[in-house]
Protein backbone atom coordinates (compact mmCIF):
# COMPACT_ATOMS: atom_id res chain seq x y z
CA UNK A 1 0.00 0.00 0.00
CA UNK A 2 1.40 3.32 -0.81
CA UNK A 3 1.58 5.96 1.68
CA UNK A 4 2.54 9.86 1.51
CA UNK A 5 4.56 11.18 -1.00
CA UNK A 6 8.02 10.30 -1.22
CA UNK A 7 9.58 12.88 -2.91
CA UNK A 8 7.41 15.84 -4.55
CA UNK A 9 9.37 18.10 -7.05
CA UNK A 10 7.01 21.24 -8.03
CA UNK A 11 7.89 23.57 -11.13
CA UNK A 12 11.60 22.93 -10.26
CA UNK A 13 13.54 25.79 -12.52
CA UNK A 14 17.56 25.30 -12.69
CA UNK A 15 19.95 26.91 -14.15
CA UNK A 16 23.78 26.84 -15.35
CA UNK A 17 25.24 30.34 -15.71
CA UNK A 18 22.23 31.93 -16.61
CA UNK A 19 21.20 28.73 -19.15
CA UNK A 20 17.89 27.13 -17.99
CA UNK A 21 18.58 23.44 -17.92
CA UNK A 22 15.70 22.68 -16.07
CA UNK A 23 12.37 24.53 -16.21
CA UNK A 24 8.89 24.60 -14.49
CA UNK A 25 9.51 20.57 -13.92
CA UNK A 26 6.80 18.42 -11.81
CA UNK A 27 6.80 15.48 -10.24
CA UNK A 28 5.07 13.36 -7.50
CA UNK A 29 6.61 9.64 -6.43
CA UNK A 30 4.53 8.34 -3.75
CA UNK A 31 6.20 5.25 -1.86
CA UNK A 32 7.08 2.51 -3.33
CA UNK A 33 7.17 4.32 -6.92
CA UNK A 34 9.78 3.33 -9.27
CA UNK A 35 10.36 5.98 -12.12
CA UNK A 36 12.76 6.22 -14.65
CA UNK A 37 13.98 9.47 -16.47
CA UNK A 38 14.89 9.57 -19.67
CA UNK A 39 16.32 11.54 -22.60
CA UNK A 40 19.16 13.50 -24.25
CA UNK A 41 22.22 14.13 -23.00
CA UNK A 42 22.47 18.13 -20.88
CA UNK A 43 18.07 17.91 -20.84
CA UNK A 44 18.85 18.32 -17.19
CA UNK A 45 18.26 14.25 -15.96
CA UNK A 46 21.26 14.34 -13.84
CA UNK A 47 20.58 17.60 -12.66
CA UNK A 48 17.35 16.71 -10.77
CA UNK A 49 18.87 13.73 -8.56
CA UNK A 50 21.73 16.52 -7.98
CA UNK A 51 18.94 19.20 -6.98
CA UNK A 52 17.03 16.87 -4.40
CA UNK A 53 20.63 16.52 -3.27
CA UNK A 54 21.11 19.68 -2.43
CA UNK A 55 24.09 19.97 -5.04
CA UNK A 56 22.97 22.39 -6.75
CA UNK A 57 20.12 25.07 -5.93
CA UNK A 58 16.95 25.62 -7.73
CA UNK A 59 16.57 28.74 -9.24
CA UNK A 60 12.54 28.10 -8.54
CA UNK A 61 10.50 25.89 -7.69
CA UNK A 62 10.44 23.38 -4.70
CA UNK A 63 11.57 20.07 -3.66
CA UNK A 64 9.82 17.84 -0.40
CA UNK A 65 11.01 14.56 0.69
CA UNK A 66 8.62 13.04 2.78
CA UNK A 67 6.48 15.88 3.11
CA UNK A 68 9.98 18.01 4.06
CA UNK A 69 11.03 20.54 2.04
CA UNK A 70 14.41 20.60 1.53
CA UNK A 71 16.71 23.23 2.90
CA UNK A 72 19.88 23.79 3.67
CA UNK A 73 18.76 23.35 7.01
CA UNK A 74 16.78 20.24 6.47
CA UNK A 75 19.03 18.51 3.88
CA UNK A 76 21.36 16.88 6.21
CA UNK A 77 18.77 14.95 7.86
CA UNK A 78 17.28 14.29 4.86
CA UNK A 79 20.03 12.67 2.98
CA UNK A 80 20.03 9.75 5.51
CA UNK A 81 16.33 9.25 3.76
CA UNK A 82 18.12 8.71 0.21
CA UNK A 83 20.65 6.15 -1.29
CA UNK A 84 22.51 7.98 -4.04
CA UNK A 85 24.63 6.02 -6.97
CA UNK A 86 26.31 8.10 -9.36
CA UNK A 87 27.13 6.90 -13.25
CA UNK A 88 30.95 7.21 -12.40
CA UNK A 89 31.08 6.26 -8.80
CA UNK A 90 33.97 7.93 -7.08
CA UNK A 91 33.93 5.80 -3.82
CA UNK A 92 37.28 6.89 -2.27
CA UNK A 93 40.41 5.26 -1.92
CA UNK A 94 41.25 1.64 -0.04
CA UNK A 95 40.37 -1.63 -0.12
CA UNK A 96 36.87 -2.27 -1.06
CA UNK A 97 36.17 -3.48 1.87
CA UNK A 98 37.32 -0.18 3.74
CA UNK A 99 34.93 2.00 0.91
CA UNK A 100 32.06 -0.15 2.55
CA UNK A 101 32.69 0.29 5.65
CA UNK A 102 33.75 4.38 5.53
CA UNK A 103 29.90 5.59 5.82
CA UNK A 104 28.93 3.68 8.51
CA UNK A 105 32.05 5.71 10.65
CA UNK A 106 29.95 8.85 9.39
CA UNK A 107 27.36 9.75 13.07
CA UNK A 108 24.47 9.48 10.98
CA UNK A 109 25.30 5.97 9.87
CA UNK A 110 26.39 4.61 12.66
CA UNK A 111 23.32 2.51 14.08
CA UNK A 112 23.95 0.15 10.90
CA UNK A 113 26.79 -0.92 11.54
CA UNK A 114 25.34 -4.23 11.81
CA UNK A 115 24.32 -4.21 7.98
CA UNK A 116 27.86 -4.64 6.97
CA UNK A 117 27.19 -8.55 7.57
CA UNK A 118 24.49 -8.93 4.62
CA UNK A 119 27.39 -7.40 1.96
CA UNK A 120 28.90 -11.17 0.97
CA UNK A 121 24.71 -12.36 0.22
CA UNK A 122 24.52 -8.96 -1.80
CA UNK A 123 28.24 -9.50 -3.50
CA UNK A 124 26.84 -13.28 -4.29
CA UNK A 125 23.44 -11.19 -5.86
CA UNK A 126 25.34 -8.93 -7.61
CA UNK A 127 27.63 -11.80 -9.34
CA UNK A 128 31.21 -9.85 -7.86
CA UNK A 129 32.91 -12.49 -6.33
CA UNK A 130 33.66 -12.80 -2.54
CA UNK A 131 38.05 -11.71 -2.36
CA UNK A 132 36.89 -8.44 -4.12
CA UNK A 133 36.21 -7.29 -0.64
CA UNK A 134 39.87 -7.69 -0.16
CA UNK A 135 40.66 -5.66 -3.76
CA UNK A 136 41.70 -2.20 -4.23
CA UNK A 137 38.79 0.05 -5.25
CA UNK A 138 40.67 1.94 -8.20
CA UNK A 139 41.73 -1.74 -9.73
CA UNK A 140 37.87 -2.40 -10.27
CA UNK A 141 36.38 -2.37 -14.03
CA UNK A 142 33.35 0.22 -14.45
CA UNK A 143 31.21 -2.36 -13.87
CA UNK A 144 32.24 -3.51 -10.81
CA UNK A 145 32.19 -0.44 -9.53
CA UNK A 146 29.27 0.27 -10.44
CA UNK A 147 27.88 -2.93 -8.48
CA UNK A 148 29.78 -1.75 -5.53
CA UNK A 149 27.92 1.42 -5.20
CA UNK A 150 24.77 0.07 -5.36
CA UNK A 151 25.63 -2.38 -2.96
CA UNK A 152 27.13 0.40 -0.68
CA UNK A 153 24.12 1.89 -0.73
CA UNK A 154 21.68 -1.05 -0.20
CA UNK A 155 23.82 -1.41 2.96
CA UNK A 156 22.88 2.41 4.02
CA UNK A 157 19.02 0.80 4.06
CA UNK A 158 17.46 3.67 2.59
CA UNK A 159 14.03 4.25 1.75
CA UNK A 160 14.58 6.60 -1.21
CA UNK A 161 17.49 5.49 -4.12
CA UNK A 162 18.41 7.58 -6.55
CA UNK A 163 19.96 6.08 -9.32
CA UNK A 164 21.99 8.02 -11.98
CA UNK A 165 23.11 6.04 -14.65
CA UNK A 166 23.96 3.48 -12.34
CA UNK A 167 23.80 0.35 -14.31
CA UNK A 168 25.34 1.96 -17.97
CA UNK A 169 28.72 0.13 -17.28
CA UNK A 170 26.93 -3.17 -16.74
CA UNK A 171 26.30 -6.42 -19.00
CA UNK A 172 23.07 -7.56 -19.77
CA UNK A 173 23.36 -10.34 -17.03
CA UNK A 174 24.41 -8.00 -14.52
CA UNK A 175 21.72 -5.50 -15.48
CA UNK A 176 19.02 -7.78 -15.06
CA UNK A 177 19.99 -8.93 -11.16
CA UNK A 178 20.13 -4.79 -10.66
CA UNK A 179 16.96 -4.97 -12.09
CA UNK A 180 15.34 -7.95 -10.33
CA UNK A 181 16.49 -6.70 -7.19
CA UNK A 182 15.03 -3.35 -7.23
CA UNK A 183 11.97 -5.22 -8.66
CA UNK A 184 11.91 -7.24 -5.73
CA UNK A 185 11.86 -4.43 -3.01
CA UNK A 186 8.10 -3.27 -3.04
CA UNK A 187 8.78 -0.79 -0.21
CA UNK A 188 11.09 1.14 -1.76
CA UNK A 189 11.24 4.13 -3.56
CA UNK A 190 13.68 4.73 -6.45
CA UNK A 191 14.00 7.11 -8.94
CA UNK A 192 16.81 6.30 -11.92
CA UNK A 193 18.10 8.38 -14.61
CA UNK A 194 18.69 6.36 -17.81
CA UNK A 195 19.84 7.15 -21.42
CA UNK A 196 18.27 3.06 -22.06
CA UNK A 197 15.40 2.64 -19.94
CA UNK A 198 15.46 -1.10 -20.70
CA UNK A 199 18.19 -1.40 -18.22
CA UNK A 200 15.07 0.10 -15.96
CA UNK A 201 12.47 -2.87 -16.28
CA UNK A 202 11.33 -2.48 -13.04
CA UNK A 203 9.99 0.90 -13.40
CA UNK A 204 6.34 1.94 -12.94
CA UNK A 205 6.36 4.87 -15.37
CA UNK A 206 9.41 6.04 -17.60
CA UNK A 207 9.45 10.01 -18.09
CA UNK A 208 10.95 11.78 -21.20
CA UNK A 209 12.44 15.41 -20.67
CA UNK A 210 12.03 17.20 -23.60
CA UNK A 211 15.60 18.54 -23.00
CA UNK A 212 15.68 21.60 -20.50
CA UNK A 213 12.49 23.24 -21.34
CA UNK A 214 8.60 22.99 -19.99
CA UNK A 215 9.07 19.83 -18.14
CA UNK A 216 6.91 16.61 -18.08
CA UNK A 217 4.32 15.91 -15.48
CA UNK A 218 3.76 12.43 -14.13
CA UNK B 1 78.12 41.71 22.55
CA UNK B 2 80.90 39.35 20.67
CA UNK B 3 79.66 39.37 17.00
CA UNK B 4 82.12 41.27 14.87
CA UNK B 5 80.55 44.19 13.11
CA UNK B 6 80.61 44.34 9.14
CA UNK B 7 81.12 48.06 7.85
CA UNK B 8 79.16 49.12 5.11
CA UNK B 9 82.65 49.53 2.77
CA UNK B 10 83.54 45.51 3.63
CA UNK B 11 80.32 44.62 3.15
CA UNK B 12 80.15 46.57 -0.39
CA UNK B 13 83.13 44.90 -1.28
CA UNK B 14 81.65 41.88 -0.29
CA UNK B 15 79.24 42.33 -3.46
CA UNK B 16 82.36 41.37 -5.57
CA UNK B 17 81.92 37.78 -5.35
CA UNK B 18 78.37 38.05 -7.48
CA UNK B 19 80.93 38.10 -10.28
CA UNK B 20 80.97 34.78 -10.23
CA UNK B 21 77.38 33.81 -10.31
CA UNK B 22 76.83 36.83 -12.63
CA UNK B 23 79.53 35.52 -15.16
CA UNK B 24 77.75 32.09 -15.24
CA UNK B 25 74.52 33.59 -16.23
CA UNK B 26 75.81 35.66 -18.88
CA UNK B 27 78.03 32.94 -20.09
CA UNK B 28 75.76 30.60 -20.44
CA UNK B 29 72.86 33.27 -21.11
CA UNK B 30 70.58 32.03 -18.31
CA UNK B 31 67.41 33.78 -18.70
CA UNK B 32 67.42 35.37 -14.97
CA UNK B 33 69.91 38.52 -15.43
CA UNK B 34 67.31 41.49 -15.07
CA UNK B 35 65.61 39.21 -12.52
CA UNK B 36 68.96 38.76 -10.31
CA UNK B 37 69.45 42.21 -10.30
CA UNK B 38 66.36 43.31 -9.39
CA UNK B 39 66.10 40.56 -6.52
CA UNK B 40 69.99 41.83 -5.48
CA UNK B 41 68.30 45.44 -5.39
CA UNK B 42 65.40 44.62 -3.94
CA UNK B 43 66.87 42.50 -1.08
CA UNK B 44 69.63 45.21 -0.05
CA UNK B 45 66.70 48.17 -0.15
CA UNK B 46 64.57 45.93 2.04
CA UNK B 47 66.80 44.62 4.71
CA UNK B 48 68.48 47.75 5.28
CA UNK B 49 64.98 48.97 5.51
CA UNK B 50 63.76 46.82 7.94
CA UNK B 51 67.53 47.04 9.65
CA UNK B 52 66.93 50.82 10.41
CA UNK B 53 63.27 50.21 11.53
CA UNK B 54 64.30 46.95 13.99
CA UNK B 55 67.22 49.64 15.50
CA UNK B 56 64.25 52.02 16.30
CA UNK B 57 61.91 49.28 17.41
CA UNK B 58 64.95 46.97 19.61
CA UNK B 59 66.29 50.77 21.35
CA UNK B 60 62.74 51.48 22.29
CA UNK B 61 61.53 48.45 23.19
CA UNK B 62 57.94 49.15 23.43
CA UNK B 63 55.78 46.68 24.09
CA UNK B 64 53.02 47.81 21.61
CA UNK B 65 55.25 49.56 19.02
CA UNK B 66 57.13 45.23 19.23
CA UNK B 67 53.48 43.89 19.31
CA UNK B 68 52.49 46.24 16.32
CA UNK B 69 55.55 44.99 14.33
CA UNK B 70 54.41 41.20 14.86
CA UNK B 71 50.68 42.27 13.37
CA UNK B 72 52.52 44.16 10.42
CA UNK B 73 54.50 40.60 9.82
CA UNK B 74 51.15 38.21 10.20
CA UNK B 75 49.44 40.69 7.76
CA UNK B 76 52.05 40.54 5.26
CA UNK B 77 52.11 36.81 5.30
CA UNK B 78 48.55 36.84 5.33
CA UNK B 79 48.36 38.68 1.99
CA UNK B 80 51.49 36.31 0.45
CA UNK B 81 49.57 33.04 1.26
CA UNK B 82 46.58 34.44 -0.30
CA UNK B 83 48.45 35.25 -3.17
CA UNK B 84 50.20 31.76 -3.05
CA UNK B 85 47.00 30.22 -2.91
CA UNK B 86 45.01 31.04 -5.61
CA UNK B 87 42.30 32.02 -3.22
CA UNK B 88 40.39 35.10 -2.84
CA UNK B 89 41.43 37.17 -0.47
CA UNK B 90 38.11 38.86 1.09
CA UNK B 91 37.05 35.69 2.14
CA UNK B 92 40.22 34.45 3.70
CA UNK B 93 42.25 37.28 5.29
CA UNK B 94 40.68 37.42 8.39
CA UNK B 95 40.38 33.66 8.95
CA UNK B 96 43.91 33.53 7.77
CA UNK B 97 45.22 36.29 9.85
CA UNK B 98 43.50 34.79 13.10
CA UNK B 99 44.99 31.30 12.24
CA UNK B 100 48.49 32.50 11.99
CA UNK B 101 48.50 35.37 14.96
CA UNK B 102 47.17 32.15 16.90
CA UNK B 103 49.98 29.97 15.47
CA UNK B 104 52.97 32.32 16.16
CA UNK B 105 51.82 33.43 19.30
CA UNK B 106 51.12 30.41 21.87
CA UNK B 107 54.85 28.81 20.75
CA UNK B 108 56.01 32.37 20.84
CA UNK B 109 54.66 32.25 24.72
CA UNK B 110 56.36 29.17 25.50
CA UNK B 111 59.37 30.15 23.82
CA UNK B 112 59.52 33.22 25.44
CA UNK B 113 58.25 32.87 28.91
CA UNK B 114 58.71 29.42 30.49
CA UNK B 115 61.62 28.21 28.29
CA UNK B 116 63.75 31.56 28.30
CA UNK B 117 61.88 32.30 31.55
CA UNK B 118 62.09 36.03 30.04
CA UNK B 119 59.39 38.36 32.32
CA UNK B 120 58.14 40.01 29.16
CA UNK B 121 56.62 37.93 26.05
CA UNK B 122 57.03 41.15 23.55
CA UNK B 123 60.69 41.84 24.31
CA UNK B 124 62.08 42.98 21.39
CA UNK B 125 65.03 40.60 21.40
CA UNK B 126 63.47 37.37 21.67
CA UNK B 127 60.14 38.50 20.27
CA UNK B 128 60.93 39.75 17.06
CA UNK B 129 63.47 37.58 15.33
CA UNK B 130 61.71 33.83 16.94
CA UNK B 131 58.55 35.52 15.99
CA UNK B 132 59.52 35.82 12.79
CA UNK B 133 60.99 32.38 12.51
CA UNK B 134 57.23 30.98 13.62
CA UNK B 135 55.61 33.32 11.02
CA UNK B 136 57.60 32.66 8.22
CA UNK B 137 57.19 28.89 9.07
CA UNK B 138 53.33 28.90 9.71
CA UNK B 139 53.19 31.06 6.48
CA UNK B 140 54.96 28.01 4.50
CA UNK B 141 52.54 25.33 5.68
CA UNK B 142 49.26 27.66 4.93
CA UNK B 143 50.02 28.10 1.63
CA UNK B 144 51.03 24.11 1.47
CA UNK B 145 47.98 23.25 3.38
CA UNK B 146 44.83 25.42 2.80
CA UNK B 147 46.01 25.01 -1.22
CA UNK B 148 46.34 21.37 -0.71
CA UNK B 149 43.23 20.98 1.03
CA UNK B 150 40.69 23.02 -1.65
CA UNK B 151 42.32 22.08 -4.64
CA UNK B 152 42.12 18.39 -3.61
CA UNK B 153 37.96 18.86 -2.48
CA UNK B 154 37.70 20.37 -5.89
CA UNK B 155 40.03 17.81 -7.58
CA UNK B 156 37.70 14.89 -6.06
CA UNK B 157 34.54 16.43 -5.76
CA UNK B 158 32.54 13.16 -6.99
CA UNK B 159 33.94 11.32 -4.20
CA UNK B 160 33.63 14.16 -1.58
CA UNK B 161 29.47 14.93 -2.80
CA UNK B 162 29.19 11.22 -2.34
CA UNK B 163 30.29 10.87 1.40
CA UNK B 164 27.84 13.81 1.98
CA UNK B 165 24.91 11.82 -0.26
CA UNK B 166 26.18 8.82 2.00
CA UNK B 167 25.14 10.82 5.59
CA UNK B 168 28.29 12.44 6.00
CA UNK B 169 28.29 15.85 7.79
CA UNK B 170 30.31 18.70 6.41
CA UNK B 171 33.30 17.56 8.62
CA UNK B 172 33.04 14.17 8.23
CA UNK B 173 33.11 14.61 4.41
CA UNK B 174 35.76 17.05 4.84
CA UNK B 175 38.45 14.83 7.12
CA UNK B 176 40.08 12.56 4.53
CA UNK B 177 41.01 15.92 2.99
CA UNK B 178 41.71 17.60 6.07
CA UNK B 179 44.00 15.11 7.04
CA UNK B 180 45.72 14.92 3.58
CA UNK B 181 46.22 19.00 3.68
CA UNK B 182 48.04 18.58 7.65
CA UNK B 183 50.34 15.63 6.48
CA UNK B 184 51.35 17.98 3.22
CA UNK B 185 51.96 21.43 5.45
CA UNK B 186 53.56 19.21 8.16
CA UNK B 187 55.77 16.73 6.68
CA UNK B 188 58.93 19.51 5.52
CA UNK B 189 58.86 20.61 9.00
CA UNK B 190 59.36 16.92 10.09
CA UNK B 191 61.70 16.20 7.64
CA UNK B 192 63.55 19.19 8.22
CA UNK B 193 63.69 17.63 12.17
CA UNK B 194 64.85 14.23 11.08
CA UNK B 195 67.97 15.76 9.57
CA UNK B 196 69.12 18.72 11.07
CA UNK B 197 72.20 19.27 11.77
CA UNK B 198 73.70 16.57 9.84
CA UNK B 199 73.52 18.66 6.08
CA UNK B 200 74.00 22.06 7.60
CA UNK B 201 73.82 24.05 10.89
CA UNK B 202 70.61 25.53 10.90
CA UNK B 203 69.62 29.32 11.39
CA UNK B 204 68.98 29.55 14.66
CA UNK B 205 71.87 27.53 16.09
CA UNK B 206 73.99 29.85 13.59
CA UNK B 207 72.83 33.07 15.01
CA UNK B 208 73.00 31.87 18.16
CA UNK B 209 77.15 30.91 17.89
CA UNK B 210 77.77 33.67 16.43
CA UNK B 211 76.52 35.81 18.66
CA UNK B 212 79.39 34.32 21.09
CA UNK B 213 77.40 31.59 23.06
CA UNK B 214 78.84 27.52 23.34
CA UNK B 215 77.52 25.24 20.82
CA UNK B 216 75.17 23.62 23.83
CA UNK B 217 73.82 26.46 24.23
CA UNK B 218 73.19 27.14 20.35
CA UNK B 219 71.94 23.60 20.08
CA UNK B 220 69.14 23.75 23.14
CA UNK B 221 68.00 27.11 21.14
CA UNK B 222 67.54 25.39 17.91
CA UNK B 223 66.25 22.00 19.35
CA UNK B 224 63.21 24.22 21.26
CA UNK B 225 62.76 26.73 18.06
CA UNK B 226 62.12 23.72 16.14
CA UNK B 227 59.68 22.74 18.58
CA UNK B 228 58.59 26.05 18.20
CA UNK B 229 57.67 25.73 15.16
CA UNK B 230 56.21 22.59 14.38
CA UNK B 231 53.46 23.26 16.72
CA UNK B 232 53.01 26.50 15.08
CA UNK B 233 52.72 25.02 11.39
CA UNK B 234 50.39 22.28 13.14
CA UNK B 235 47.89 24.82 15.31
CA UNK B 236 48.11 27.06 12.13
CA UNK B 237 46.94 24.79 9.37
CA UNK B 238 44.00 23.17 11.37
CA UNK B 239 43.35 26.76 12.34
CA UNK B 240 43.57 27.91 8.48
CA UNK B 241 41.44 25.06 7.40
CA UNK B 242 38.34 25.12 10.31
CA UNK B 243 37.90 29.03 9.95
CA UNK B 244 37.94 29.27 6.28
CA UNK B 245 35.73 26.31 5.81
CA UNK B 246 32.84 28.53 6.99
CA UNK B 247 32.88 30.94 3.96
CA UNK B 248 33.76 28.15 1.52
CA UNK B 249 30.95 25.95 1.27
CA UNK B 250 27.73 26.49 0.42
CA UNK B 251 24.88 25.95 3.58
CA UNK B 252 24.27 22.82 1.59
CA UNK B 253 27.93 21.63 2.17
CA UNK B 254 29.02 22.38 -1.45
CA UNK B 255 32.51 23.79 -2.04
CA UNK B 256 31.79 27.27 -3.12
CA UNK B 257 33.73 28.17 -7.01
CA UNK B 258 34.21 31.54 -6.36
CA UNK B 259 36.74 30.75 -3.84
CA UNK B 260 39.31 30.45 -6.43
CA UNK B 261 40.81 33.19 -8.25
CA UNK B 262 40.46 30.56 -11.48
Amino acid sequence: MKRETAIKIDNLTVKFDGRTVIERFSLSLAFGDKVTLTGRSGSGKSTILRSILGFKEPDGGSIAIEGEPVTSTSIWGLRTRLAYVAQEPDLGTGQVRQVLERPFAYHANARLWGNLSRAPELFHRFMLPAEMMDKDIVALSGGERQRVAIVSAILLQRPIFLLDEASSALDKTARQAVADFFRSQDGLTVLSVAHDPEGFSFSDNIIELPGGFDGVRQ
Amino acid sequence: MNVVDISFLSLAAGYGLLIFPLSIILWYRIPIVSDTLLAMLRMTVQLLFVGLYLQVVFSLNNFWLNGAWLLVMIGVADTSITRGCGLRLSRFAGPLFLSLLVGTAVPLFFFVVPILGRPHLLDAQYAIPIGGMILGNCLRADIIGVSNFYRSIRKSQKAFLQALAQGARLVEATRPFLRDACHAALAPTVASMATIGLVSLPGMMTGVILAGADPMTAIKYQIAIMIAIFSGTAITITMAIWLTMKSSFTTYGVLDGRIFKS
